[in-house]
């Protein structure tokens, strides 16, 4: 049964609607992360890597948690 | 600079105080540079090799066949495996805010991985391998990458549940992505069954091997030498101009739409093969739609440098950060440029390939593993570094060797490809010596070797450099570290979905994985399960044992390195080798051999082609019978014994894969070799060959090399289970038949 399934699976039909759920999603996620309103959060994310963890305080000092 | 939760008033925070384990990174950097040392000198002597064939010193583990597959494993899973970890294990305990999840786990990671290089490096030398390209490592190794894989990525997600930052910068999505892929490319291809312990077949034939293999073979490329890389990017590059990263939502779009299209892309390694035409075709469309995402990161990359310019001119590892990207886009181009079947019926098989895959490897991967030791070792040692000018002089001459090597091959893969498809007037191929195709590119295979040799003295040259910086270094105490722990307080209710998407790692793996999926499945299951594409013909017979035998020797001396099995649809290649394959031919290769590169010519037709008489006196020597020949010498082929009671058990083997040896033939494996081999060797000593040649290899490979193809060309034209292969419409096949009939 399988067999014969996938011996008429209508493949291109597949790959075409993959395609089309890629470019649709694309679409979507192009929109909501380049919304205006979105900016600022991200600019601030992108931050992160400059954000290095405080050294510790003299007192705090070898007491790792 | 720091992230929004940390301003939150501090009063409902719990402050703690960690350290990082940079000891751990340390001996990745170590590493990095040591087997980064060993896999560009395997390079530069195998590129010797190919210009001058002495090279090869009559030894077998050091002849190209052998030392090809351990410098490409060296290359990509010692040297950039390394530094991938060194810099995801520096970057992600500082993203995270984090010490690594356990420090036995790291250590055993390192050790492991460490051991597995060992192994690859005796194991491909003695000629234990599956045949298989970046993947020849059998399966006990096989089995011990997974669990080494399994135990980084424990560390990997065991570090972000104990984080102490919300939100999971870019960077480690790409470092999520990278072990998540590897770990489902690494198993589903490595599927094999073993025979001996050094020594198994793949799972998958034919058509359907060279489909995951390409699945894998690219994704490896993907998965292992640019996303991660691609994460670290992210990381060194802003940390190194200390600016944030130039567009993190265009990061957005460049993550989700390379993991989603890159998968699809293998099946570009297989254009007019006999891979259903389907398949080759959504491979050559997504790799052309890639061109897209690889440049949004790398203008990403280099725009992030905006304003930082002149640190580009003084600051060695920007200096190589920002040429690595420029590499990479030039790679990044190439590739889908490469992927379009016109453009590859001229490049495929040709030295513009090594050419493309090296401008990515040394320029894309070595440049910015520079760049980032050269951030690294300074600040993990605590030095500065000890030479700018010694940087600046290991930059020229990488650069400079990295444009002798492309050069060169760009030059040598299209005068070849052109010689390979002139005719003259009459339709008859101009250069039908393939040898002549050969000679004439010679002069360029020592511009590589040049240029990889400049390569590989500027890489002793940043050893030096960085041994120095490491002993200036003063040993400080152990930094101590403090940030707020993860609470409620860094919840963003009403951020953008994919900010919270940020804060939810679980979430954003299976998203992950499930962006690689869907292209994998639809590309390979349909491809492994359906019995569409493998149309069994009755004339198409399995092995005979010693011919099994000969073609375990093929596999172990590395032969697909040169020669390819395939002969495409086109009219040059009919005319040159004969009918085009058929996917029908493969059905019993456990596993297929088609190859990548025709150093040497194609051997789909070899069968029958020439007496035993010429293959013995071509594996003695190959210019005994063409002259000019660049192959090396298999002296050892007529010392070393077939080992007749491996045979059975190969067979058993085979039946359990689906290739329908009988009982019988399988308890006569051994007295059938000997008759079969007794032949041969009967034939031979008409020419004077001694009698003992009965019981050496050479005999066995003979007996191999005249059975490929010769099947096939019993089979007749208007046989109805032939379907027509995929063909260029402008391409005179059926009339390039005949002739070559």
């Amino acid at each position: 049964m399988k067999q014969e399934v996938l011996k008429n699976w209508d493949l291109p039909m597949v790959s075409v609607a993959a395609l089309l759920i890629f470019v649709i999603c694309f679409a979507a996620y192009t929109y909501w992360t380049f919304k205006a309103t979105n900016k600022k959060v991200y600019e601030e994310a992108s931050n992160i890597p400059l954000g290095d963890a405080n050294l510790a305080s003299p007192s705090n000092k070898g007491n790792v948690v | 600079m720091s992230s929004p939760h940390v301003n939150v008033p501090s009063s409902n925070r719990r402050l703690e105080t960690f350290t990082y384990d940079d000891h751990i990174v340390k001996l990745f950097v170590i590493a990095t540079i040591v087997w980064g040392a060993v896999a560009i000198l395997l390079g530069v002597t195998i590129a010797f090799q190919l210009a001058e064939w002495r090279v090869n010193m009559g030894i077998p583990w050091t002849t190209f066949g052998r030392l090809r597959p351990l410098h490409t494993n060296a290359a990509i899973f010692a040297f950039c495996g390394n530094a991938i970890f060194a810099g995801i294990y520096y970057s992600h305990q500082r993203l995270l805010k984090a010490r690594l999840f356990n420090d036995m786990l790291s250590k055993i990671h390192f050790w492991g991985w460490q051991g597995i290089i060992v192994l690859a490096a005796i194991t491909l030398p003695m000629g234990f391998t599956t045949g298989k390209e970046y993947a020849e490592l059998e399966w006990p190794i096989d089995i011990l990458i997974t669990l080494i894989w399994v135990i980084f990525a424990v560390n990997f997600f065991g570090t972000i549940i104990r984080r102490r930052e919300r939100h999971i910068y870019v960077a480690i999505w790409f470092y999520i992505a990278t072990i998540i892929t590897v770990a489902v490319l690494h198993i589903v291809n490595s599927f094999e069954i073993p025979v001996t312990l050094t020594k198994s077949y793949s799972l998958y034939s034919g058509v359907q091997d060279a489909l995951v293999q390409w699945w894998y073979g690219h994704n490896a490329v993907a998965f292992f030498l640019t996303t991660p890389f691609l994460g670290l990017m992210y990381y060194f590059i802003p940390k190194a101009a200390n600016r944030p990263v130039y567009s993190y939502r265009l990061s957005i779009i460049h993550f989700w739409s390379l993991v989603f299209i890159y998968i699809w892309a293998g099946p570009h390694h297989l254009l007019y093969t006999t891979l259903p035409e389907w398949a080759q075709t959504l491979g050559m469309v997504f790799s052309v739609m890639l061109w897209m995402p690889s440049w949004g990161g790398m203008i990403n990359g280099l725009l992030t440098l905006r304003g930082v310019w002149d640190k580009v001119r003084t600051e060695p590892g920007l200096r190589f950060m920002a040429t690595a990207l420029t590499f990479y886009g030039m790679s990044t181009f190439e590739g889908p440029l490469l992927s379009i079947k016109s453009v590859n019926s001229i490049a495929h098989f040709t030295d513009w390939i090594p050419g493309h895959v090296h401008a990515g490897t040394i320029g894309w991967n070595y440049m910015l593993i520079a760049g980032v030791l050269f951030y690294l070792v300074p600040k993990l040692w605590n030095a500065e570094i000890y030479s700018k000018k010694l940087a600046n002089t290991q930059f020229w001459l990488a650069t400079i060797g990295i444009l002798f090597y492309i050069v060169s091959m760009w030059i040598a893969g299209i005068s070849q490809s052109l010689m390979w498809r002139a005719m003259d007037d009459a339709g008859r191929l101009m250069y039908p010596n393939f040898i002549e195709t050969v000679i004439k590119i010679v002069p360029m295979y020592w511009l590589r070797a040049i240029g990889g040799t400049f390569v590989l003295i500027s890489f002793f040259i940043m050893i030096y450099n960085m041994i120095k910086t490491a002993r200036s270094g003063k040993k400080g105490e152990e930094v101590v570290y403090e940030a707020y722990a993860l609470d409620d307080t860094s919840l963003e209710p009403n951020a953008p979905t994919h900010r919270k998407l940020e804060g939810w790692p679980v979430i954003f793996s299976i998203l992950s994985f499930l962006a690689i999926f869907v292209g994998s499945a639809i590309e390979i299951i349909p491809s492994v399960i359906s019995d569409k594409y493998i149309t069994k013909i009755d004339a198409i017979k399995p092995y005979t044992p010693l011919e099994l035998y000969g073609r375990d020797v093929y596999v172990r001396e590395g032969c697909y390195t040169c020669h390819s099995q395939t002969v495409r649809p086109l009219s040059h290649e009919v005319l040159r080798y004969g009918k085009p394959s058929h996917a029908s031919e493969f059905v019993y290769d456990h596993p297929f051999q088609w190859g990548s590169k025709r150093t040497g010519p194609d051997l789909a037709r070899v069968g029958k082609k020439y007496p035993h008489m010429w293959h013995y006196k071509h594996f003695w020597d190959p210019r005994e019978v063409t002259a000019g020949s660049i192959m090396p010498r298999y002296t050892w082929l007529f010392d070393g014994k077939i080992d007749y009671k491996t045979l059975p058990k190969k067979l058993q083997v085979m039946q359990k894969l689906g290739v329908p040896y009988t009982d019988e033939e399988v308890q006569n494996s051994v007295a059938n070799a000997k008759a079969q081999a007794q032949g041969i060797a009967d034939e031979l000593a008409l020419s004077g060959v001694p009698a003992k040649i009965v019981e050496m290899d050479v005999v066995a490979l003979i007996s191999y090399m005249q059975r490929l193809g010769s099947d096939y060309a019993t089979v007749p034209d208007d046989t109805p289970e032939l379907a027509t292969p995929a063909v260029d419409e402008e391409t005179p096949v059926e009339a390039a038949v005949e002739e070559a009939q």
